[in-house]
């Protein structure tokens, strides 16, 4: 095989072609993976977080609730560095209807997920941020997941099995031979330069834009841009995941992550053209809030730190104007049987929780046009960093970090922390004082994990993602790019665009403490680091 | 207790007005919340205008020395910025070309002093750098916590040692012409900028650094000092929790500390800051000045309270207490006939007459000052 010639090209870097590009290198393809931005920038990088037990899907569809349970509790095997196995409450408040939870326990319970009526006082005991006034709460097996870390940790087990990848590289058009796709023309959006690969097979794992891409092969897939907006409170108000017990809607989902808590969403249909550049309108923020309010009050009180959006892959299937009764559900697409164009594979639709499924259909269909029988092993084979068991087996590994830093880096990389082993004082200070990300972690991640530029950085190592928004810390990282990349002018722009993008989240919260850290922030940048 | 004037606010704009008004033997007390933004002064006071002399005057009374120069100051991010008065510690350039050959030194391990930022910025101006790390084993147990090796840290340590630095830096140092350090020196006494750059062979200008600021904290305690020293009275850490306004008059105040005891005066003077001061609070729908309500102007629409642009003026940091044209605060319309409105509380409402930044605290103080002193109200 040629240097640019390979078994699979998959095209998108969220954790959809992330997971796909594992599996197809764990059964042994030579694989390229090809994104036009940085890894899990899409819907994988800008939902809640949250370790979908199934039981919010179990009454409307019983199909996508088995497949969440289930994928639930292989994730929580194979990446136990990314997932925080808090549980979940859906509490139902003196305005929902208490009859609903009945039929709710039935339909999780017959989809296979453990679901528990709980006494609202001993509920309130276990979750005290709870609304006081709930007449009804259910226990299920929710969690929280950090996307990011679970992207990344695919990302870099398929180059560990031998997969490329190419990040900021766009796919502009395909290469046909007759009725069958047989490459890939690219634009390299940092070299500028332009590119052409070779595959038997081309799988689209782009999400919401895999519409464009499926046109770029001359095959139509028709797509609902459905986003949904969030924000992010700066503390842990709640340490169990609380939804409402009724009918999916508008902010009923409270993930706790890390040191922070995420309330979502909405759910607006947007064109088409609207999917990049997602804006959080004041509208949604307030009813963010009112609705936020209603599941712990403390979060009328809680500083926010951030609004964003995402826009959800959904696959119309009808006119529902909401996008809520839409199926969950995956779409694995072979363009061959369907539209007549050999070659080339769509997995869209799902969601988070069941990328690995989603990641096995695709590459069980690959692998079938292949001819190649291997069987799936992404279910048992735990990802790079997970299999912690305790935080003392990290910590032992990792003895001479402060305390802090151990904690942060084990909750961050699981067993990948070891890396860190051996780090001397130097690569101990601290870049990110409110993630506690110290230098070594940053710069590991820059050697390691195709880091170019300070976003990057962020989506690996959560610089920049704590109270501070990337006031201090974007300055101190942007000096070790800057070191590495040895390129102070890309490091000084890069430094600005980060900035520019933390505030995109900032403003659409823009009052109190946060305009405040705002000032502060605006302040330093403007007047005492002149940039 | 019974004051002539009590200045709500201890950073540049109450310190000004209290020394100011001390000088002039009134008796003053000022209630300070604690940190403010001299904690991240850049040593460059912006918009200064024609009260260039006059405020140098003040500072050098307070033993804060000054240059006054028109020019351009070397930033940390490389950038230059005009200047026309600066704290000591900042070196006024003409031009960008500001050596032949710079050396830049920094301490190893310390990440908020940008030296391969500067470097390039001078490098394109024609100056050739070369960029060097010193540590000192006094300096070891900084790293000892992961976020002890910051500029006041430094600084505190620097106030002792900073003739091993001097030392270390003559052997590092070949045939350079100018030797950059960060603003980590002379945190308690100034003079030891003095020291260094004679005991260095070539000139020396020190450069910022990530907030803290040493050079600000020094001048934010020398200005405290020399209030003090007058007799101003300096209520450190304390908040005030009400004012008592009646028919535009402001007759007390009551603090956090004080409890039920209040503070009189004839004058009052509102020096309390931005947002981040809270001398000014947002909630979603509203911006408030949130000790007396006073009056401020600002679009309804949230959305029109800020820019996309990160970097471009914001128009929140526009708003600000209305004032009529003697500084007094309006409140429902109506002026507070014995209240000042001073600093950034003001936000660039009074631009055009007082500038922004440091030039706006000292400059409005002074407006205020010479009206309660001209004592026609």
């Amino acid at each position: 095989m040629k240097r640019n010639e390979y078994d699979v090209i998959i095209v998108g870097g969220g954790i959809t072609g992330a997971g796909t590009a594992r599996d197809c290198a764990m059964r042994g393809l030579k694989v390229l993976l090809i994104e036009r931005h940085d890894i899990a920038t899409g819907a994988t990088g800008r939902n809640h977080g949250l370790l979908h037990s199934g039981a919010r899907y179990a009454v409307t569809d019983q199909e996508s609730a088995n497949e969440c349970i289930r994928e639930n509790m292989i994730l929580r095997r194979i990446a136990s560095h990314c997932v925080d196995e808090t549980d979940g409450f859906f509490i139902t408040l003196p305005e929902d209807d208490l009859n609903y939870q009945a039929k709710f326990v039935e339909s999780c319970l017959a989809a296979g997920i453990n679901a528990e009526i709980v006494d609202p006082k001993e509920a309130l005991r276990m979750e005290p941020a709870m609304n006081p006034d709930i007449i009804g709460a259910v226990k299920v097996p929710d969690g929280s997941v950090d996307p990011f870390r679970l992207c990344a940790a695919n990302m870099v087990d398929a180059k560990l099995h031998g997969a490329q990848v190419l990040l900021y590289t766009e796919v502009t058009g395909f290469i046909k031979d007759g009725d069958r796709v047989v490459g890939v023309k690219t634009y390299n959006h940092q070299t500028h330069k332009s590119g052409q690969y070779y595959a038997h097979i081309t799988v689209n794992a782009a999400g919401i834009w895999g519409q464009h891409i499926a046109e770029l092969a001359g095959v139509k897939i028709g797509m609902f841009p459905a986003k949904g907006a969030l924000l992010i409170f700066a503390h842990r108000v709640n340490g169990i995941v609380i939804n409402r017990c009724r009918k999916p809607a508008n902010a009923d989902i409270l993930v706790p992550g890390d040191t922070v808590c995420i309330i979502g969403t909405t759910s607006t249909k947007i064109p088409f053209e609207e999917c990049d550049g997602v804006r959080v309108t004041p509208e949604e923020v307030n009813l963010l809030v009112e609705e936020g309010a209603k599941l712990a009050p403390a979060l009328a009180s809680t500083r926010i730190l951030r609004a964003y959006a995402g826009v959800r892959p959904l696959v119309s299937a009808d006119n529902d104007p909401s996008g809520r009764n839409i199926s969950r559900g995956i779409v694995c697409l072979d363009h061959e049987t369907r539209d007549g164009v050999k070659g080339f594979v769509s997995i869209t639709g799902g969601k988070l929780m069941t990328y690995r499924l989603m990641a096995e259909m695709a590459t069980d269909l690959v692998c079938r046009k292949l001819s190649v029988d291997k069987a799936c092993e992404t279910a048992d084979t735990p990802l790079p960093g997970a299999g912690v068991k305790s935080f003392r087996e990290v910590a032992e590994k990792i003895w001479e970090n402060p305390t802090t830093v151990q904690k942060a880096a084990a909750g961050r990389l699981g067993m990948g922390a070891a890396r860190l082993k051996g780090a001397d004082t130097m690569d101990q200070s601290l870049i990110c004082e409110c993630e506690e990300v110290s230098v070594g972690e940053i710069n590991s991640a820059i050697e390691r994990l195709d880091v170019s530029g300070l976003t990057d950085l962020r989506r690996r190592t959560r610089v920049g993602m704590g109270t501070c928004q990337g006031e201090l810390c974007g300055c101190r990282a942007a000096g070790l790019l800057a070191k590495a990349h040895g390129c102070t002018e890309r490091a000084r722009e890069d430094l600005k665009d980060f900035m520019t993008e933390r505030w995109k989240g900032m403003y659409p919260i823009g009052w109190g403490d946060a305009l405040r850290e705002a000032e502060y922030t605006q302040w330093v940048y403007k007047h005492v680091l002149g940039v | 207790m019974k004051f002539d004037t009590v200045i709500i606010g201890g950073g540049l704009a109450g310190l000004t007005a209290g020394i100011c008004l001390q000088e002039a033997g009134q008796k003053v007390a000022i209630v300070s919340a604690g940190q403010n933004a001299m904690y991240f002064f850049s040593g460059n006071f912006e918009s200064v205008g024609p009260a260039r002399e006059r405020i140098a005057a003040l500072f050098a009374a307070a033993g804060v020395r000054t240059n006054a120069a028109d020019g351009l100051q070397l930033m940390p991010m490389g950038s230059f910025r005009p200047a026309s008065l600066t704290l000591e510690d900042v070196t006024v350039y003409p031009e960008e070309h500001i050596a032949e050959k710079a050396l830049i030194v920094n301490f190893t391990g310390f990440h908020d002093f940008y030296g391969t930022f500067i470097a390039e910025a001078l490098e394109k101006a024609g100056t050739a750098c070369r960029i060097r790390f010193v540590r000192l084993a006094e300096m070891e147990h900084l790293r000892t916590s992961p976020s002890e090796m910051r500029s006041v840290n430094i600084a505190r340590l620097m106030d002792e040692h900073w003739e091993k630095v001097v030392a270390d830096i003559r052997v590092l140092h070949k045939d350079e012409d100018l030797i950059i350090l960060p603003q980590v020196f002379g945190l308690k006494d100034a003079s030891v900028l003095d020291k260094i750059r004679t005991a260095l062979p070539a000139r020396v200008s020190f450069v910022g650094t990530m907030p803290p600021s040493v050079p600000g904290i020094r001048t934010q305690m020398l200005l405290r000092h020399r209030f003090e020293l007058l007799g101003g009275m300096f209520l450190m850490g304390d908040t005030v929790t009400s004012g008592a306004l009646h028919e535009g008059v402001v007759s007390s105040i009551t603090t956090r500390n004080l409890d039920t005891a209040r503070l009189f005066a004839d004058h009052f003077i509102l020096a309390s800051g931005g947002y981040f001061s809270k001398g000014l609070a947002t909630s979603p729908t509203k911006v408030y000045e949130p000790l007396f309500g006073l009056d401020i102007d600002y679009p309804e629409n949230r959305s029109d309270w800020y820019r996309e642009d990160f970097f471009q003026d914001q128009p929140y940091m526009d708003f600000g207490v209305k004032t009529d044209d003697r500084l007094h605060p309006l409140k429902d319309g109506e002026p507070v006939k014995n209240l000042f409105a001073i600093g950034s509380v003001l936000g660039n409402t009074r631009k055009e007459e007082y500038g922004t930044a440091a030039g706006l605290a000292i400059r409005s103080a002074f407006a205020a000052v010479d009206i309660i002193k001209g004592g026609n109200l």
